[in-house]
C-alpha cells in the first residue's frame, strides 16, 4: 500500500501551492530590500519599539532608505511613535502604500488601524480555543502584509518583534535566513537572563544575531547634560554577543515617542548621539559579509 | 492531508466542497480508478486551523485530468457547493462563507474599533474602480483602510470615493 510520500501532490486541496505562492509574493515584494533587521528581546518593557523607531530614524538621517514593520500585532506602539496613528495604508500602483513617519520612512503598524482602546481580534468558528490557531493566524497576517506592501528599494526593513523568548525562533523561521537579529536588554540581570535565553533560542534556529543594545544605560539629565547611573552598579552576565550600543534613558526621548517625533533634530542629546553611533555600527555590521 | 483508496492503491482526489455547517466543512474526495467517494468532515478546530493558514480549499480545475474525470463522475447536484463554485467562475472560498469576516473581512474589531469609525453621517459611496483598487490591500486590513479613506472623504465633503479621491489621499499623506 502506498504511503504519504509515495503520492505526489496534495490530493487536490492546493494548500501547499497557495502557501508557496504567498512566499513568492513576499520574495517579490522584498527583492529590493537589502537588509532585513529584526529587533527583539524576549523580555517585555525594555524599549524594543522605542529603539526600533529611533534607530530607523537615525538610519534615515544618515541617508539610509528604511521602513519599519511592527510585528507586535497585539501591542502595536510604533504607529503612535511614528505619528501615523489613524493614517491607513492606501492602494497605490497595484500595491499597498504605507503611511510615512515624520522622519520620512514607511511604517506598517496595527496601531494605524485600530484605536488604542481596542484589542486585535480575529473572527473564528473556534473562538474559545484561540490558543490552538491564533499564532498561525498572526503569521498568516504578517505574511500577507509583507507580500502586499510596496516596500520599494530599501537599505533596511526594520521589524519590531513582540516579546517572548520562545517566539524568537518562530520569527527566525518565518523571516528566513536573510534576517539579522538585534537583541535589546536593560542593565539588569533579569533582563540579561531573558536575552541570553533568546540568544540561545536563535542559535538553535541557526539565526544570525548581530549583537545587542543596552537600553536605559544610565539617566540622561537634561539640565546638566550628564548621564548618571539608573541601575545599581553590578557585575553583569556576559551575553557573549557584540554590544552595538548603550542608550541612556532620556525623558526627552520618551516624550518624543509620545508625540510621534524622532530625536534627530536634538543632535546634542546624549541619547541622540548614542542612537546615531549605534545605527552606524549596525549598518557597518550589516554591510560586512557573513563569516 | 492525502487520502488513499486502499483497494485500488490510488490517491483520491478532492472533487467538491459542501456548504459549511456550524463550523464544519465537508470535503468530498473520490477515487479516479473505481469512483468510490468519501467525505472528510472537519470539526470547528480543524476548520479554524486550516483557515488560519489563509488558504482556500477548492477542487483543482484541470478537467482533462483524472481529477476532472472524477469531478465529472461526481456530478454535483444543482445548488451544492461545487456547483455554486463553478457558476461563480471558481475561486470561491468555502471558509469565507462559513466564517463571516475571517477570509473576506478579517478582523473582528473592524467596525467600531477602526480608526475613524463612528464619525457622523452615512459613508460615502464607492465607485467600482475605487473598490477594485482597494483589492490590493490584504482582506483583513481592507475594512479598516476603507474606513480610514471614508473618513478622509467625509472630512472633505465628498459623497463619492473614486480614483481621484484615492490619489488625493495618497498625495495628502505623502505616500
Amino acid at each position: 500500500m502506498k504511503g504519504y510520500h509515495d503520492i505526489k501532490g496534495d490530493g487536490g486541496s492546493r494548500i501547499v501551492e497557495q502557501v508557496v505562492a504567498r512566499q513568492g509574493r513576499i520574495d517579490a515584494a522584498l527583492k529590493d530590500v537589502r537588509h532585513l533587521v529584526a529587533v527583539g528581546s524576549g523580555k517585555g518593557g525594555v524599549g524594543k519599539s522605542t529603539l526600533t523607531m529611533h534607530l530607523a530614524a537615525a538610519l534615515a538621517a544618515c541617508g539610509g532608505k528604511v521602513a519599519v514593520l511592527d510585528a507586535d500585532l497585539n501591542g502595536p506602539s510604533i504607529a503612535r511613535m511614528a505619528g501615523v496613528a489613524g493614517t491607513t495604508p492606501l492602494p497605490v500602483d497595484g500595491r499597498m502604500a504605507l503611511p510615512r513617519s515624520r522622519a520620512g520612512f514607511g511604517v506598517f503598524s496595527m496601531g494605524s488601524l485600530l484605536t488604542e482602546d481596542r484589542a486585535l481580534e480575529f473572527d473564528s468558528v473556534a473562538k474559545g480555543d484561540s490558543h490552538t490557531w491564533r499564532a498561525t493566524r498572526e503569521f498568516t497576517f504578517l505574511a500577507e502584509v509583507m507580500g502586499a506592501v510596496a516596500w520599494g528599494k530599501l537599505d533596511a526593513l526594520v521589524v519590531d518583534l513582540p516579546p517572548g523568548a520562545e517566539r524568537m525562533v518562530q520569527y527566525a523561521e518565518f523571516l528566513g535566513p536573510r534576517a539579522r537579529f538585534v537583541l535589546v536588554t536593560i542593565p539588569s540581570d533579569v533582563s540579561r537572563g531573558v536575552v541570553a535565553r533568546s540568544a540561545a533560542a536563535l542559535a538553535s534556529a541557526k539565526a544570525r544575531v548581530l549583537g545587542y543594545i543596552e537600553n536605559m544605560d544610565g539617566y540622561a539629565c537634561a539640565s546638566c547634560d550628564t548621564v548618571r547611573p539608573l541601575f545599581a552598579p553590578a557585575e553583569r552576565r556576559d551575553l557573549g554577543l557584540t554590544c552595538l550600543g548603550r542608550i541612556p534613558f532620556d525623558p526627552d526621548l520618551a516624550a518624543a515617542c509620545d508625540r510621534g517625533e524622532s530625536m534627530t533634530s536634538r543632535a546634542n542629546r546624549p541619547s541622540t548621539r548614542a542612537l546615531a553611533e549605534t545605527a552606524t555600527r549596525l549598518m557597518t555590521l550589516l554591510e560586512m559579509p557573513p563569516t | 492531508m492525502k487520502f488513499l483508496c486502499v483497494p485500488c492503491d490510488q490517491p483520491m482526489k478532492l472533487t467538491s466542497v459542501k456548504p459549511p455547517d456550524r463550523g464544519s466543512l465537508s470535503v468530498v474526495y473520490a477515487c479516479a480508478a473505481c469512483g468510490y467517494e468519501m467525505a472528510m468532515l472537519t470539526n470547528p478546530y480543524e476548520t479554524q486551523v486550516v483557515s488560519s493558514l489563509g488558504v482556500k480549499i477548492e477542487p483543482a480545475t484541470d478537467a482533462a485530468g483524472p481529477a476532472g474525470a472524477v469531478a465529472a463522475a461526481a456530478s454535483p447536484t444543482p445548488g451544492d457547493a461545487a456547483g455554486a463554485t463553478n457558476k461563480e467562475g471558481g475561486g470561491k472560498c468555502p471558509f469565507a462563507e462559513m466564517i463571516p469576516g475571517l477570509m473576506g473581512e478579517g478582523i473582528a474589531a473592524t467596525t467600531d474599533g477602526a480608526m475613524g469609525a463612528g464619525a457622523a453621517g452615512a459613508p460615502p459611496a464607492w465607485t467600482d474602480a475605487a473598490v477594485a483598487r482597494l483589492e490590493v490591500i490584504p482582506s483583513f486590513v481592507r475594512p479598516m483602510a476603507r474606513t480610514g479613506i471614508e473618513r478622509f472623504a467625509r472630512e472633505r465633503g465628498y459623497a463619492t470615493i473614486d480614483e481621484t479621491v484615492l490619489d488625493e489621499a495618497r498625495d495628502f499623506f505623502g505616500m
